[in-house]
């Protein structure tokens, strides 16, 4: 016993003097940001389904259950064995995030958040935990509850709750590093400005990634299928996928403009650096996808219908032509330089016909406005006839096109999801707590609001 | 019928029906108008009252510092009853050498704009919109710049008449 | 019955013919299943009187001048503990009277009653939600405070981005060029005659049209119709009931003419009528009293410290005025006018027969955007006034 303890008491000394005593002040470095990088937006690409799937997985067997059709129950199936078998993985690069990366690089922001957003990171972790129990529950009392669809869809509709709550709380966090208010009131916390546009934008998100992602994972399915009845039903859940994927990204226009306008009012300088700043390229690139992303399903849309002679083949490729339209409009830019800020630095702040630097069509307002509004428009007529084309589909005969564009979606989703990662934690540096709290050394340095533009700005 | 009898149209006879209808719509008629008229004309008669301006003095601005709004209220006369004048909030700013008088309306909605110190720009806070220090509209959804009160400026004592150099 | 009641009864009868009116009335045939939907038209209708009743109580204590609005209404609610009950009341209805609407409307979208014949008594509706819109903003200028001053300033200025008449049509409404005693005298005429005479006839047709061809229901009370499709096992069709009244005779569509089961109104669907409006009613009374009707400081025009908050009702129309950029203002008019039109074509443009929701995605999916839409709007902009 003894020589044990003459062992293990030098090296508890040792630990106990050589580590610091408190959380490291953060690294800057390179490295420390693209680790923390990579593997967040790795998270957010899988738990983003995870959470998608768990919403929307209870409710196509809630359709399939009143359109009493089989294929809504297979899918919801496929979607429950999908959530059992990567949730341990996603899950296992969160906590590789948390434990190792936020704890030992970043520690003081870390644990500052936390004693910040207390009660919501608690909430979270139960909504985990309860999570995680009803996705197992759902996917294994599968076949032993078939004959109590309403006690099954139950637990599949508190599985819905729970991965709503969890995306919620972490939205709250996530929402106060870029607009912090009051720490010591909690519904001035939960509700600072952005918390709900973020919140309405990932969960419309979640829903819209994992109706694309399937869609996908069907067009690969369908090629490899053999039988007539799997072809049948691949077909039709790439159909459905990208179907779901496009009426909610309809919905993101108005939420993602209304984000932006969060931002402009309640810190500045973010908001500056995305629109005309370093990042303004990156946004027009975001622009672009979501344009292209639309003219996909478009396409796909007319080109489905015309596979089976369905009616509406005509009109969905005449709307195509006018999403090309619109996606020209949208990617036009502003200031033909880097940054506005270089424009205003050559003096050449006139349109470019007059040999100045602006391109007055590439204007946020009001011309990608208009074009964002054109995007709604055109996408749910497109959506509304091709609903009314469908009962002349039969399922099964797609050709390798349609399932080519289902997966070209799927590769463009999750690239607008890491740009506009990108884009909001680019726009946040070099804070982590936006005005309070600097990556660098991540002491408090707490500062008053940015100001907004000066009087010379347009 | 033969073609002669063609030639000789009988003369039209109104019958006891038609007599009945053309009266009662007559009547209605009648009435419409005669409740009609009246109606209208007052529903619309506030468009047409002539506004009669006035002046009234706001006071002294020498004391109001340079680049800083100063906020005066000033007292008009309204044209209905029963509170014979109602107050409307007047910020007087010298910059750049000339002296501006603005009012708080927004010229997006007409809610009550402030000025706010530690943005240095006036700010309404129904939609966030922004106007500089001289009024200019520069962010947000107002479409126009602040209002200015038609003024004038005797010694230091400034009046001011209740109409704005353009209408809103 | 027998006796003096009886002959007293009768004599009642000879002179009104009450006994064939309450049998057509109460013992109507309404459908069996989800039956529940159903009492939601029966709650708005509950609650718009519950409105004109404590309306009417409350002109007994309101005055409409610019000077002693406020000053009535303070002094009820400082001396008054029942008048200010009454105020909270007609406050806490109205709110949930819109919210009670908006679901009676989307339960008959869903279930699809508004196919023929039944296509004017979803006209009729749409005229009521906008009838009872108008109901609820007129009667936020009332208080005279700083937030129905403020209300007004905004509510009466949206109409002026119309092209070409907008400044005319908000002179009308103000009666002249700035919010004033006229605007309160006006808004108080509309409130409490001009809307409710149109609203009151517009409710008598729309129930007589229901009762002229019954209710609807839901699909699923007409399995009966159900069409087969690849992998679907359609149970066999129950044997058909006898068409009781008030379902035609000759049916337009065979397929939805009358549903399989029905039952009588009374004492069936008037219990379930009773039971959620007398919760809705308690609700609202609870409400009241511990809540009760806010009012804030009396008017001040030449404020520069107040910031006006929209009502919860009116928070997607102001979220609209917030992204809604200069250059595109009249859109602010263009969505909710557009928005209402479709909702009026809406039995003309979904012409065919089918009532399944769940077999009609082409009507369903523009309709839950719609919805989704304006649900969005009103999350976003709460959000936004908890940090003004």
């Amino acid at each position: 016993m003894s020589p044990l303890i003459a062992v293990v008491t030098p090296i508890f000394h040792l630990l106990a003097t050589e580590l610091p005593r408190t959380a490291p002040q953060g690294s800057n470095s390179v490295a420390a940001r693209a680790a923390i990088g990579s593997l967040f937006s790795l998270h957010i690409l899988i738990a983003g389904l995870i959470s998608g799937a768990g919403e929307i997985g209870p409710a196509i067997e809630w359709l399939g259950y009143m359109r009493q059709r089989r294929r809504y129950d297979r899918l919801a199936h496929g979607l429950g064995r999908f959530i059992t078998v990567y949730f341990s993985f996603s899950s296992f690069i969160a906590i590789l995030l948390i434990t190792v990366l936020l704890v030992g690089l970043w520690g003081h922001f870390w644990t500052t958040m936390v004693t910040i957003a207390w009660w919501p990171l608690f909430i979270e972790a139960w909504s985990f935990v309860l999570q995680v129990t009803l996705a197992y529950l759902w996917y294994y009392t599968w076949d032993p509850l078939r004959n109590f669809k309403g006690l099954h869809m139950a637990i599949g509709g508190l599985l819905a709750i729970a991965s709503f709550i969890q995306v919620y709380m972490i939205d709250i966090v996530a929402s106060y590093m870029l607009t912090p208010t009051n720490p010591n009131n909690p519904i001035r916390l939960a509700l600072n400005p952005t918390s709900y546009p973020l919140t309405v934008h990932r969960t419309v998100g979640n829903l819209a990634y994992i109706g694309f992602a399937f869609g996908g994972f069907c067009a690969i399915k369908y090629l490899r299928a053999r039988t007539a009845e799997d072809k049948a039903f691949y077909d039709w859940g790439g159909s459905f996928g990208l179907l779901w994927g496009v009426a909610m990204t309809l919905l993101q226009p108005v939420i993602g403009y209304s984000y932006a306008k969060e931002i402009q009012l309640h810190t500045y300088g973010s908001w500056y650096k995305m629109m005309r700043g370093t990042l303004s390229t990156v946004f027009l690139w975001q622009m672009t996808l979501l344009g292209v992303m639309f003219l996909v399903a478009t396409f796909y849309f007319a080109r489905r219908l015309r596979t089976d002679e369905a009616r509406g083949a005509g009109l969905l490729k005449a709307m195509s032509v006018g999403m090309v339209l619109t996606t020209l409009l949208a990617a036009m830019p502003y200031h033909l330089a880097f940054t506005y800020d270089q424009v205003l630095a050559a003096g050449l702040n006139k349109p470019f016909w007059d040999g100045g630097l602006i391109n007055p069509l590439g204007a946020m307002i009001p011309w990608k406005v208009l074009a964002l509004m054109a995007y709604t428009l055109i996408a749910i007529a497109a959506v509304v006839w091709y609903l009314r084309g469908l009962p002349g589909v039969i399922w099964g005969t797609a050709r390798r096109g349609e399932q080519r564009l289902l997966m070209l979606m799927t590769v463009l989703t999750m690239a607008m999801i890491v740009t506009m990662a990108y884009i909001r934690e680019n726009g946040r540096a070099p804070d982590l707590i936006a005005g309070q709290m600097q990556i660098q050394g991540q002491q408090d340095v707490s500062q008053p609001h940015p100001s907004p533009a000066p009087a010379s700005s347009p | 019928m033969d073609s002669f009898a063609m030639a000789r149209p009988e003369p039209r006879r109104l019958s006891r029906r038609q007599f009945g209808i053309l009266g009662t719509q007559l009547a209605g008629a009648l009435v419409a108008l005669a409740l009609g008229i009246p109606i209208i004309g007052f529903l619309l008669s506030p468009l047409f009252r002539r506004q009669t301006y006035v002046e009234r003095m706001v006071g002294d601005i020498s004391s109001v510092p340079e680049r800083e709004p100063t906020k005066f209220e000033v007292a008009f006369p309204q044209n209905a009853w029963p509170v014979p004048e109602v107050k409307q909030a007047v910020y007087v700013v010298k910059v750049n050498g000339q002296t501006r008088v603005l009012s708080n309306v927004c010229s997006h909605m007409q809610c009550p704009v402030r000025w706010e110190t530690a943005l240095r720009q006036f700010l309404c806070p129904c939609h966030g919109g922004l106007y500089d220090i001289t009024g200019q509209n520069v962010g947000g959804p107002p479409p126009k710049p602040l209002p200015e009160y038609v003024h004038r400026i005797d010694g230091t004592t400034l009046y001011i008449e209740n109409r704005f150099t353009e209408d809103i | 019955m027998g006796g003096w009641v009886g002959s007293a009864y009768n004599w009642f009868d000879e002179r009104t013919s009450m006994r064939s009116l309450l049998r057509k009335g109460l013992y109507e045939a309404v459908p069996v299943r989800g039956a529940w939907f159903y009492t939601l038209g029966s709650a708005t209708l509950v609650l718009i009187l519950l409105q004109l009743i404590t309306g009417i109580f409350l002109t007994l204590l309101y005055v409409p001048s610019v000077k002693e609005a406020w000053e009535s209404l303070n002094y009820v609610q400082q001396h008054d503990a029942f008048g200010s009950i009454v105020r909270g009341i007609h406050l806490w209805s109205a709110y949930i009277l819109l919210f009670v609407i908006g679901l009676h409307m989307v339960r008959t979208f869903f279930s699809g009653s508004y196919k023929r014949p039944r296509e004017l008594n979803w006209v009729t509706g749409v005229g009521l939600f906008v009838l009872v819109l108008g109901m609820a903003i007129t009667g936020a200028f009332l208080p005279w405070d700083q937030a129905a001053y403020w209300t007004a300033v905004v509510v009466t200025n949206i109409p002026a981005y119309t092209p070409f008449v907008g400044p005319f049509l908000r002179a009308l409404w103000r009666g002249g060029d700035a919010v004033g005693p006229v605007t309160l005298s006006r808004t108080f005429g509309i409130h409490i005659w001009l809307l409710p005479a149109i609203l009151f006839p517009l409710i008598g047709a729309h129930l007589a049209l229901l009762r002229k061809h019954g209710e609807f229901g839901s699909y699923v009370n007409y399995r009966g119709a159900y069409r087969s499709r690849e992998g679907v096992d359609v149970p066999p069709a129950p044997p058909q009931r006898p068409i009781e009244p008030p379902y035609p005779a000759t049916p337009s569509d065979e397929l939805w003419a009358a549903p399989l089961e029905t039952e009588d109104f009374y004492p069936y669907q008037t219990f379930k009528d009773g039971i959620v409006s007398a919760g809705l009613v308690l609700l609202i009374f609870a409400l009241a009293v511990a809540i009760g009707a806010p009012l804030e400081a009396t008017a001040d025009p030449a404020t520069t410290s107040y910031t006006p908050v929209p009502q919860w009702f009116y928070l997607p129309l102001d979220q609209l005025l917030v992204l809604v950029p200069k250059q595109l203002i009249p859109l602010v008019l263009v969505l909710p006018t557009g928005g209402v039109l479709l909702m009026l074509a809406l039995p003309f443009i979904d012409r065919g027969s089918e009532r399944n929701p769940f077999e009609r995605p082409a009507v369903m999916v523009p309709g839950a955007f719609a919805v989704l839409f304006v649900v969005i709007l009103t999350l976003l902009g709460s959000g936004r006034l908890f940090n003004l």
